[in-house]
C-alpha cells in the first residue's frame, strides 16, 4: 500500500454542551437536524402510513363486500385477520424479509395486514347493523339490490366504517414506528439510532413526540370527516 | 408465489423443531414475559378499574374517558418504551411503566361506559331500597356491566402481551428477546417465539372468557 | 363472430410483439453503440456508527464521480450483510477483514494484518466477490469495562479475568457464537464463567454507565474510549484478530466499472487512518452530527467530493 500524505481531518464542529452531555432537550439539535433527519423521516412516515391505510381500506372493503354478500366467507376471512393481528409486528416484519426483501413492500404488506382486522370487522358489523326493515322497505319501493346497497345500506353503515378507519389510521401510524427495525424509513428510524447512541434523549423525545402529534392530527381530521359525512349521527348523539 | 410458500412452509417446520430443541429457553423467556405483562396489567387494573367504575357510577368525566381512549391509541408502543428508557434507565420500571400507560385506556374506557350505560331505573330502584352508593355499584351496576368491563380487560391483556415483545429493545426480557435477535436464533426462532406470544395472548383471552362465564348471573329457570 | 374476434386479436398481438421486439432491439443496439454506462452501486452497511459513516463515505465519493448510487440502508449483522452481498441485494459492503476470515469463513486467525487481508480476499473470490484495498485503520473488538471496575478487580489483561468468580459480558447477539468475541473468550482464554448479556438496541456504554454489566464488547475506534472513564484489557492472545476495513465488491460490478471505479474506491480507503476514523466517530457519536454530513465534510476536505 502506497501511503500518500495523510488525510486532512476537517473540523466537524463541536457539539453543544447539551448535545455532548445528553441533556433533556437540546433545541439546537432539533433546529440543526430538522431538514436532514426529522422532516424526511416525517414525510416517509406519512407516506408509509397513507399507502397502508389506502390499500388496507380497499382490500378490507372488497373482503367485507364478499363476506357480506356470501355469508359463508365471513368466518374464514375473520379468522385469518384475527390471527394476523396477534403476530407481533417485530416478527411479521422480519418474516417477510426473506420473501420480499428489505424494502418498502415488506413493510407495507405487514402494515396492511394489521389494518385488515380492524377495518374488515367494522365494515361487516356496520353493514350487518343496518335494520332489516329498512332494507325491506327499500326493496319494496322498487330499489334493485345494487341501489339498495349504495343508497341505503352503505350510508347507514358509514358511521361504523368511519369509526374503524379512525382506529386503523392511528394504529397504522403507531405500528409504522416499528417498521424501522427492518428498513431505515419513518419516524422510528431516529428513535432506533438514538437508542444506540447512548439513549440520546433529544432525538427520542422529538421523533417520538412527532409520531404522537401525527396520530392525534390524523385522528382529529377523521373526526371532522366523520362529522361531515354523517351529520345525522351527530344529531342522534345530541338528542 | 410458489417460492414464498416454500420458504414459509420450511420456516414453519423449522420453528417447531426450534421449539423442540429449546424448551428451556422458551420457558424461561415465557416466564419473564408473563412477569412483565402481569405486573403491568396488575398495576393498570389497580389504577384504572376503580377509577373507571367510579366515574361511570357518577356519570362524570365522559370527556376524560373518551379522550384517554383516543390519546392512548395514539401512543406508539416503541415511543413509550423509548421514553421509559430515557426517564428510568434500564431496569424493571422503564418497560413496566410504558406498558402500564398502554394498558390503562381500554380498561378505563370500557369500565366507564359499562357502568355509565346501566339502566337508570334499576339503579334508582336499588337506591330506593336503601343501598349505599358502593353497594349499588358492586351489586347492581358491576354485574350488569361485567361483559363490557371484561372485554376491556381482555383487549388490554392481549395488547400488553403483544407489546411486551417490543420491550426487549430496551432490555425488557421475555419472548421479545428471541424476536429481536434473529442473528442468534434464526428466523425459525423468531417464528417459534411469536407463535408462543400468540399462544399466550390466546390463553389470556380464554381465561378471561371463562371468568366472564363464571361471573355471569345464572339464567332464572322458567317454571 | 368469435373467429373474427380471435383473428383480430391475433393480428393485434402479433403487431404489438413485433413492435416491442423492434423497440427493444433498437435500444439494445443503441446501448451497445454508446460507451458502457456506469453501473449502479448499491451500498450496504451495518447498523452502527462507524459503518454508517463508511457507507456514506464510499457512496458519496462514487456519486461525486458520476456513479448512480443507492444506499440500501442498515443491515443487522455481519451475517445478514454477508447474505445480502452474496445474493446480490447489495454490491458494495465495507467489511472488516478479520470478521470475514474468522466469522464468515470460519478459518483460523492469521498472524498479521496483511495475511488476514489476503485470506479474506481469497475467500471472497470463491464467491463471485472480491476485496479492494484495505484501510490503514483497524477496528478490533475489545474487552471494555469501567476503569473503576478494572481497578477494583485488579485486572489489566483479559487473562487476568480468570480470577474473577463470575461476571457479565455484553455484546451484539452474534458475539455469543464468534471466536472474535465471547466464544473466543470462553474457549481461548478459558473464561467459562462469563455470563452473556445480549444487546438489542442499547449501546454497551449505556449498560456500563448504569452498572448493569461488568464488561462488554467495545470497538477500538469508539470515541468513548478516549475518555479515562473506560478502559480496555490487553488482548495478549490476539483473539480479536486484525480488523482493517476492506470494501467487498461484486466482481461483475467491478468489471463494469473498470479501473475508474477501483481507483475511486481505493482513493477513499487510503485516507481512512485511525485518527481520521476516530474523529469522524466522535463527530457522530458525541457531537451528534449526522453520518452523511460528516462524510461529506471529510470527502470535501480531501478533494474526494
Amino acid at each position: 500500500m502506497i501511503v500518500a500524505s495523510g488525510p486532512v481531518i476537517p473540523n466537524f464542529g463541536q457539539g453543544s454542551s447539551c448535545e455532548v452531555n445528553n441533556g433533556w432537550f437540546c433545541t439546537e439539535w432539533v433546529r440543526a437536524h430538522w431538514s436532514d433527519t426529522l422532516q424526511p423521516a416525517l414525510i416517509q412516515h406519512i407516506e408509509l402510513s397513507a399507502i397502508a391505510i389506502g390499500l388496507g381500506f380497499a382490500i378490507a372493503f372488497a373482503l367485507a363486500l364478499a363476506g357480506f354478500r356470501f355469508r359463508v366467507l365471513d368466518p374464514p376471512i375473520g379468522t385469518v385477520s384475527d390471527f394476523l393481528y396477534t403476530i407481533p409486528s417485530l416478527a411479521l416484519f422480519q418474516l417477510l424479509v426473506p420473501i420480499t426483501g428489505i424494502s418498502v413492500t415488506t413493510v407495507e404488506i405487514a402494515l396492511v395486514s394489521y389494518t385488515l382486522l380492524i377495518l374488515y370487522r367494522n365494515m361487516i358489523e356496520g353493514l350487518r347493523g343496518v335494520p332489516a326493515e329498512i332494507v325491506d322497505v327499500a326493496r319494496g319501493s322498487g330499489f334493485t339490490r345494487m341501489q339498495t346497497f349504495i343508497r341505503v345500506e352503505l350510508p347507514l353503515a358509514l358511521p361504523a366504517i368511519l369509526a374503524g378507519l379512525r382506529i386503523a389510521t392511528v394504529s397504522t401510524i403507531s405500528i409504522a414506528t416499528v417498521a424501522s427495525f427492518v428498513i431505515a424509513k419513518g419516524l422510528g428510524s431516529p428513535i432506533f439510532v438514538a437508542l444506540e447512541q447512548d439513549v440520546f434523549k433529544t432525538e427520542i423525545f422529538t421523533a417520538g413526540g412527532m409520531v404522537v402529534v401525527l396520530a392525534l392530527v390524523a385522528d382529529g381530521l377523521l373526526v371532522l370527516l366523520q362529522r361531515a359525512l354523517t351529520p345525522w349521527a351527530r344529531l342522534a348523539r345530541s338528542a | 408465489m410458489g417460492e414464498a410458500g416454500e420458504v414459509g412452509m420450511r420456516t414453519f417446520v423449522h420453528a417447531f423443531r426450534f421449539m423442540g430443541e429449546n424448551p428451556h429457553l422458551l420457558l424461561e423467556k415465557t416466564g419473564q414475559h408473563l412477569e412483565l405483562s402481569g405486573a403491568a396489567l396488575g398495576i393498570a387494573l389497580l389504577v384504572a378499574l376503580p377509577l373507571g367504575l367510579w366515574l361511570g357510577h357518577l356519570h362524570r368525566g365522559l370527556f376524560v374517558a373518551a379522550s384517554v381512549s383516543n390519546v392512548g391509541r395514539a401512543l406508539p408502543s416503541l415511543v413509550l418504551i423509548a421514553f421509559g428508557l430515557t426517564l428510568f434507565g434500564i431496569g424493571f420500571w422503564n418497560n413496566t411503566a410504558a406498558l402500564v400507560v398502554l394498558a390503562i385506556p381500554p380498561i378505563l374506557t370500557n369500565a366507564f361506559f359499562a357502568i355509565d350505560a346501566c339502566d337508570r331505573d334499576v339503579v334508582d330502584a336499588a337506591r330506593g331500597m336503601g343501598m349505599t352508593e358502593l353497594d349499588v355499584l358492586t351489586r347492581i351496576e358491576l354485574p350488569l356491566g361485567l361483559p363490557l368491563v371484561l372485554a376491556g380487560i381482555r383487549i388490554s391483556a392481549i395488547f400488553v402481551i403483544a407489546t411486551a415483545t417490543i420491550a426487549s429493545i430496551a432490555g425488557g426480557g421475555g419472548l421479545g428477546d428471541i424476536i429481536v435477535n434473529q442473528p442468534t436464533y434464526g428466523l425459525a426462532g423468531v417464528v417459534a417465539a411469536s407463535l408462543w406470544v400468540s399462544g399466550l395472548a390466546f390463553l389470556a383471552a380464554l381465561i378471561l372468557s371463562v371468568v366472564r362465564r363464571a361471573a355471569s348471573p345464572r339464567p332464572v329457570p322458567v317454571p | 363472430m368469435i373467429r373474427k374476434h380471435t383473428r383480430r386479436a391475433a393480428k393485434a398481438a402479433f403487431a404489438i410483439s413485433l413492435g416491442v421486439a423492434i423497440v427493444l432491439g433498437g435500444t439494445a443496439a443503441v446501448a451497445s453503440a454508446t460507451p458502457q454506462a456506469k453501473p449502479t452501486i448499491v451500498v450496504g452497511n451495518k447498523n452502527f456508527t462507524e459503518e454508517y459513516i463508511l457507507g456514506q463515505l464510499y457512496g458519496q465519493a462514487l456519486k461525486a464521480k458520476g456513479y448512480p448510487v443507492k444506499f440500501a440502508g442498515s443491515l443487522g449483522s455481519s451475517e445478514l450483510a454477508d447474505t445480502a452481498i452474496k445474493t446480490g441485494k447489495i454490491n458494495l459492503l465495507p467489511e472488516y477483514t478479520g470478521v470475514i476470515v474468522l466469522d464468515i469463513a470460519k478459518q483460523k486467525s492469521p498472524k498479521t494484518a496483511s495475511a488476514t487481508f489476503a485470506a479474506a480476499k481469497k475467500f471472497e473470490e470463491t464467491r463471485g466477490l472480491t476485496l479492494l484495498n484495505a484501510t490503514p485503520f483497524y477496528d478490533t473488538d475489545s474487552f471494555g469495562m469501567l476503569s473503576a471496575t478494572a481497578h477494583k478487580l485488579g485486572v489489566k489483561t483479559i487473562g487476568d479475568m480468570k480470577k474473577v468468580k463470575s461476571f457479565t459480558f455484553a455484546g451484539y447477539p452474534e458475539c455469543d457464537k464468534r471466536i472474535t468475541c465471547l466464544l473466543g473468550l470462553k474457549q481461548i482464554y478459558g473464561l467459562k464463567q462469563a455470563k452473556f448479556v445480549q444487546l438489542a438496541s442499547i449501546s454497551v456504554y449505556t449498560l456500563l454507565d448504569q452498572g448493569k454489566i461488568t464488561a462488554g464488547d467495545v470497538f477500538s475506534t469508539d470515541p468513548q474510549l478516549q475518555e479515562s472513564k473506560y478502559t480496555v484489557l490487553t488482548d495478549t492472545k490476539h483473539i480479536f484478530g486484525f480488523q482493517n476495513v476492506a470494501p467487498i465488491i461484486s466482481k461483475k460490478v467491478l468489471a463494469a466499472g473498470g479501473m475508474d471505479l477501483e481507483h475511486a474506491i481505493n482513493a477513499v480507503s487510503a485516507k481512512l487512518t485511525l485518527p481520521a476514523m476516530r474523529a469522524m466517530n466522535k463527530a457522530v457519536a458525541i457531537d451528534k452530527k449526522t453520518p452523511a454530513a460528516v462524510a461529506k465534510a471529510f470527502l470535501k476536505a480531501n478533494g474526494l467530493a
